[in-house]
């Protein structure tokens, strides 16, 4: 077996992570990773070589959620990033002086808290949140999200800071 | 740099991403200002609860099985495999072909995990040697030699750190302080070359997996190198604890220093 394939299949669980945190539910997830397999198999002639096979492969999952699982299923935050209400996206740079009392509350915060705050926040926050903990860099989550570096840098910003005040609504 | 300039760049700045002059401009900038200080650690404290605590969601079993059944068919399908990347697809139908026969199922899997799970071993190093550069008080203990730094660690870890190369006028051991390695605590050594801080990390290495070993066997354990998001890291295993040794130093440097911790320890 080719070390192009061992990695294509070293990824089965880092996709269905993205996926069940973006459908919210195993089964969806689950779903929406072999219809990603199914995708990448068919545009296989596509992919080009040397380039980040792991994000190739977020990429189609993200398409293939876009396009099939929100039109379809209950999402409980339907809209971009950018369409959240002010008060909801919170921390705007006047409010990052936050301090000594945020950090100790946020070192109080606990799995299930940290995992209910995320699943609050839109399905692009999430994507760019977890795309960056995956280890992505900010060129290769552009190219996963279909945008503009500098957006992918004011998106990761807003959707932790975001993140932040919820988790501190938490911690309270 | 204004503290709004420094508030944009702080995430890059924390992982690494900045050039080698802004990085340095964002430094100073924190050094003097308590109030940007305190927003970094916010946001440092955020990435580590992500990192660290946020649930995962691995594929079980049972999909990787139904998702090798499903390549297997379109393998079959000959048409798709002729329009499709001659180097990807054809790898990927023998992947298939291997996850579905059941003596080889479970070695497939383990493969594909252990992939998975020795490269995550590099990038936590990385990790973690990021936050070391990037922590305000990256060293909870200076050094006044290793006499000094190896007795602070009793009782703040599970484990006894085994080593004993004190550093030397090449490689000075700067001090430690206490981390964690993904779930586990992790004593950390930072030793310097000029002026480049080169962290040593060693934690329980029971249930972490190793990526191969390429070095030359170093008096008793096989070390493996390799090169992420441009730190060079060396990672081995003796015994029950596993070491990694990160630093933007050159390669064989970095190797020279593994070569007199792995003697001395």
């Amino acid at each position: 077996m080719s070390a192009l394939a061992n990695e294509a299949l070293a990824y089965a669980d880092a996709l269905h992570n993205l996926a069940r945190y973006l459908t919210g539910n195993e089964s969806d997830a689950e779903d929406l990773v072999q219809e990603t397999y199914a995708r990448a198999l068919r545009s296989a002639h596509q992919f080009a070589p040397g380039t980040n096979l792991k994000a190739w492969l977020f990429r189609i999952l993200r398409n293939t959620f876009l396009s099939s699982y929100r039109r379809q299923r209950h999402n409980p935050t339907v809209g971009g990033l950018d369409t959240v209400d002010a008060q909801s996206q919170g921390a705007a740079p006047s409010d990052w002086l936050l301090g000594d009392i945020e950090l100790d509350r946020l070192r109080k915060v606990v799995a299930e808290e940290i995992e209910a705050a995320l699943m609050t926040l839109s399905e692009e926050a999430r994507t760019v949140i977890l795309l960056d903990l995956e280890g992505l860099t900010e060129v290769e989550v552009a190219e996963v999200v279909g945008c503009a570096v500098g957006t992918v840098k004011s998106r990761l910003a807003r959707a932790r800071a975001t993140l932040r005040q919820k988790l501190r609504d938490y911690a309270r | 740099m204004s503290c709004d300039s420094v508030r944009i760049r702080l995430l890059d700045y924390q992982q690494g991403r900045l050039p080698l002059d802004a990085q340095s401009e964002v430094r100073a900038h924190l050094d003097g200002c308590p109030a940007c200080a305190r927003v970094g650690a916010v946001e440092h404290e955020l990435t580590w609860v992500l990192e660290h605590r946020l649930p995962q969601h691995p594929a079980s079993l049972a999909l990787k099985r139904r998702l090798a059944a499903r390549w297997s068919a379109t393998a079959a399908r000959r048409s798709w495999w002729s329009r499709g990347r001659p180097s990807l697809v054809p790898a990927l139908a023998a992947a298939a072909v291997v996850l579905v026969a059941i003596p080889l199922v479970s070695h497939q899997r383990t493969a594909s995990r252990l992939a998975s799970e020795r490269a995550a071993v590099v990038a936590e190093a990385v990790n973690d040697h990021l936050r070391v550069l990037s922590s305000q008080h990256p060293l909870d203990v200076e050094s006044g030699g290793l006499h000094q730094v190896k007795p602070w660690f009793a009782g703040r870890l599970d484990f006894a750190p085994a080593v004993t190369f004190a550093g030397d006028a090449d490689f000075p051991l700067k001090g430690g302080s206490v981390g964690y390695f993904r779930d586990r605590k992790a004593a950390v050594l930072v030793y310097a070359r000029r002026l480049h801080p080169i962290s040593l990390l060693m934690f329980r290495a029971e249930g972490l997996a190793w990526p191969a070993s390429d070095l030359t066997r170093l008096d008793g354990v096989e070390p493996h190198a390799t090169a992420e998001r441009g730190f060079n890291v060396i990672v081995w295993r003796r015994g029950e604890l596993g070491y990694a040794l990160v630093s933007d130093v050159d390669a064989v440097e970095l190797k020279q220093l593994a070569a007199k911790i792995v003697g001395g320890s």
